[in-house]
């Protein structure tokens, strides 16, 4: 087992590599009564196109799939998992991104138990016809609650408009139609290409003892014949750096329109340490332009353009990223016209230098250690950044390595014109009411 | 957990003093009446407070000093509990022991007195272009929650059931209240706000209670008020319509139910009634989940809640617009099921061991001590949350299936796609 001090955070991390692969992370928290574990695998909703596991030609999968795992992962021979994990005071949970499927609990006792429950649950298969059939009217509820959601269309609907073949411009949770065609014969195959323990991690943090920790994890997978592990093949289709649609509107029952401005950014093949400065150079200058303390911000939100909805964010995954920016608003074109504007003005005039950068600096890390007092917060983006090979414990030190130049040449990979779109939703026009 | 100190009468700090965190939390607390038209005018004090002030006279201002104590986050909020409206100053920086400057905590407590008592005043009002600003963001505020189609649903079924009754109040007012306030108003609201209001004062962090207190003393100089006389109990009026369909366009099926039970936070039975929802519809080992989500597949989401300042517990599902009728009677089955003791073992020692999880869970968030501790010590002043798990543990099924047989079925709301649509 290795031991990593950051004393700068007070905090230690423990790492073991498993002989079967998987990597487990164990992170004691002093003063806290609380545990919470994730098991998380590199497989998500993009995930679609691959060579199956001792197989050699690629295979296509209903969209959706992944998520549909998620679920029926719960399901055993012998019942709901839930059951078993309330009986031992845990409150369980999973979800399914674009990359990544996590299984977890939180729980302030029996922490041994829950943590076999886990990862036994998770490397114990069931999917029968029936069980699967039954699942479909489940998820195709979940689908329609989304459907009404306009935050989430709003968001989806400018990933659509960025991405030309790429499979993150599938919704997760696939569709109502493409859920019918999923068989327990593919959940089997995707199980078994995906959840490999040399494809997943293990994250343990909060009121646990990690030497005995670590040896009760390793104990359970020696009792385990896994496979030997092989590379995954993943077929992503070519994409190109331009948006593939450039505008488009969708009528919704909302009471005023809401817009997002999309950029997609050009560094999707980063990973690592280089990943890491990019993202928060990236992120920084977006702050800059565009936060609280932005003129766009004090301009627009005076000006009633914006309003409390506002966001904006930059995120990068192997692949795929996008930049967003928008909020409710009665002038939808005159927002994406003023955000356009804005990213104009910062190409021809870099407008900020030294004080502005040590200033959103000061603000990220306060909000980095802020957030180490959530345990949901360390484990699963410790886990996301790992997926991607940096690490959450080198935020702090590369956040203060950046320089103003850093923050320009992250911007301009993320301003072209080419790579921008808008997408907007708005309330249903009055005949057709 | 939390040590309290008598600053004025009707003013109380309470400290944790804990290095468990890596910030020090802030919470101060003005409480006053529950009305729309309070609700509206201090939802757009709340505003104000936390938009500028005399000191930093513009957003911007304000936000990069924010920016430049390593992101000192600081937000009002406006919020209701039971006949309460409250509004809060929530801070949380980080503790400079783990930065490499010093006398953050110092700046960061001379700002809070800045944001409360120095307020961005023009000839004794107000601001007026932020005025007006600020109204209109409250008023967006509560225009917003129409695009939520779950939130929409459970305040249109308040507002249908329980009409002017704090239950549907809500904590940002009405469009037409905020549209009343005028400037003046405002500032007299403040007056009353900083002046007359009940109000609690907490800290969690490594942080010294009489730091805090002394601090308080010297700078805040809040004088002494009254204490708020306890009000009457909240009488639940049988809804005129009990049953309202409604429709938007809209896929899913929303179905909102509301039952009334005699048993509120102050109720010896309390803790009998949190089980009970536990059992009917809390988790996903629940009666609710097990037999509508799992056996039957009609839903994704299907749950129970209990607001037990107002003796109200909801049940909420969304399901296919043509199932409501199917729905409601597996909802009111299960709910049976429980009325007649049908309740195993195992879901009683589940629903015990989740409601303690969850107790000692909030407990590891310092926002979380804050809320329970601020909601708790309206029962006793020496909240122990062991007290609470110990209680549970000694609840019967028949205890629970006697709470169930006074709970009734008060109202049906369902929210809909338009009735030619539903056919699909």
């Amino acid at each position: 087992m290795n031991k990593v001090q950051f004393e700068q955070l007070d905090e230690t991390l423990y790492h073991e590599k498993l002989e079967n692969g998987l990597e487990v992370y164990i992170l004691p928290k002093k003063g806290f009564s609380k545990t919470y574990a994730t098991f998380t695998t590199k497989y998500g909703s993009i995930d679609n196109n691959f060579v199956p596991l001792g197989e050699t030609e690629p295979i296509k999968v209903p969209d959706g799939i992944a998520h549909f795992l998620e679920h029926k992962m719960f399901e055993k021979e012998e019942g709901d998992i839930f059951q078993q994990f309330s009986k031992q005071g845990a409150s369980a949970n999973a979800f399914t991104s674009f990359t990544r499927t996590a299984y977890l609990f939180s729980a302030t006792g029996m922490i041994k138990e829950n943590v076999e429950t886990l990862l036994d649950f998770v490397q114990e298969p069931y999917f029968t016809e029936k069980t699967v059939e039954k699942e479909k009217g489940i998820i195709a509820q979940e689908i329609t609650m989304y459907d009404d959601q306009p935050d989430w269309r709003l968001y989806f609907g400018i990933i659509e408009n960025l991405y030309k073949n790429h499979p993150v411009k599938i919704d997760i949770a696939g569709t109502v139609e493409s859920i019918q065609d999923i068989t327990a014969e593919h959940l089997y195959t995707c199980y078994h290409t995906f959840y490999h323990p040399s494809n997943m991690m293990l994250f343990i943090v909060g009121a646990v003892e990690p030497e005995s920790m670590m040896a009760f994890v390793r104990e359970n997978q020696m009792k385990k014949t896994f496979e030997k592990p092989e590379n995954i093949q993943r077929i992503f289709p070519d994409e190109p750096v331009e948006a593939a649609i450039k505008e488009r509107t969708l009528e919704m029952s909302v009471q005023k329109p809401k817009v997002f401005v999309g950029i997609k950014p050009e560094a999707v093949n980063l990973s690592g340490p280089e990943m890491l400065k990019h993202e928060l150079a990236a992120q920084l200058a977006f702050e800059l332009l565009f936060g609280r303390t932005s003129d766009f911000y004090h301009h627009t939100y005076e000006s009633g353009l914006i309003d409390e909805s506002y966001s904006f964010d930059y995120s990068l995954e192997n692949g795929f990223g996008y930049a967003l920016i928008g909020s409710d608003t009665q002038k939808p074109e005159q927002l994406a016209e003023e955000i356009q504007n804005t990213i104009e003005r910062a190409i021809e005039m870099w407008p900020f230098g030294q004080t502005d950068l040590d200033r959103v600096r000061r603000k990220k890390i306060g909000f980095f250690l802020r957030a180490l007092n959530s345990l949901e917060y360390i484990a699963n983006q410790f886990t996301r950044y790992a997926f991607n090979e940096m690490n959450l414990f080198d935020v702090v030190p590369t956040l203060e390595a950046l320089s103003v130049e850093d923050l320009q040449a992250a911007f301009y990979t993320v301003s072209r014109e080419s790579q921008r779109s808008v997408f907007t939703i708005v309330p249903p026009k009055k005949d057709s009411e | 957990m939390f040590q309290t100190i008598n600053v004025a009468k009707g003013v109380n700090v309470h400290v944790n003093k804990t290095t468990q965190f890596k910030t020090i939390n802030f919470s101060i607390r003005f409480k006053d009446k529950l009305t729309k038209e309070k609700a509206s005018a201090r939802s757009i004090l709340a505003n104000m407070l936390q938009h500028s002030n005399e000191v930093y006279p513009s957003h911007t201002a304000l936000r990069m000093v924010l920016d430049d104590l390593y992101g000192t986050s600081l937000y009002m909020d406006s919020t209701k509990r039971g006949n309460e409206h409250i509004v809060t100053l929530n801070v949380e920086t980080v503790n400079d022991e783990y930065l490499s400057e010093t006398g953050v905590l110092e700046k960061v407590m001379n700002l809070m007195y800045i944001v409360l008592f120095k307020p961005n005043f023009e000839d004794g009002l107000f601001k007026q272009s932020i005025f007006e600003r600020e109204k209109s963001a409250i008023k967006e505020r509560i225009e917003s929650v129409f695009d939520e189609k779950t939130r929409y649903a459970q305040q249109r079924m308040l507002e249908h059931a329980l009409p002017d009754h704090p239950a549907s109040i809500s904590p940002n007012g009405t469009i037409d209240d905020v549209e009343s306030v005028t400037n003046e108003l405002l500032v007299a609201e403040y007056r009353t706000m900083i002046e007359e209001n009940e109000i609690e004062i907490y800290a969690v962090g490594d942080i010294e209670p009489e730091t805090v207190a002394s601090y308080i003393r010297e700078f805040f100089h809040f004088g002494d008020r009254e204490k708020s006389i306890a009000a009457p109990p909240l009488e639940l009026k049988k809804p005129e319509e009990p049953h309202v369909r409604e429709f938007e366009v809209m896929k899913q099926g929303k179905l909102h139910l509301a039952f009334y039970t005699p048993i509120t936070f102050k109720d010896e039975k309390f803790p009998i009634m949190q089980l009970m929802n536990g059992v009917l519809g809390g988790y996903a080992h629940s009666k609710l989940f097990v037999n509508i989500r799992e056996k039957e597949s009609m839903a994704y989401y299907v749950s129970s809640s209990y607001a037990s300042q107002f003796g109200l517990l909801f049940v909420l599902a969304g399901i296919d617009a043509n199932l409501e009728e199917k729905a409601v009677k597996l909802i009111l089955e299960q709910l049976e099921e429980v009325k007649k003791g049908n309740i195993t073992d195992t879901e009683l020692d589940q629903t015990k061991a989740l409601l303690t999880n969850q107790l000692k869970e909030a407990l590891d968030s310092a926002r979380g001590q804050i809320e329970i501790y601020d909601q708790y010590m309206e029962l006793s002043d020496s909240f122990e949350p062991d007290d609470l798990i110990i209680r549970w543990k000694n609840v019967t099924k028949e205890d629970i299936a006697a709470v169930a047989r006074d709970i009734s079925l008060e109202m049906t709301y369902f929210l809909s796609g338009k009735e030619e649509d539903s056919n699909e």
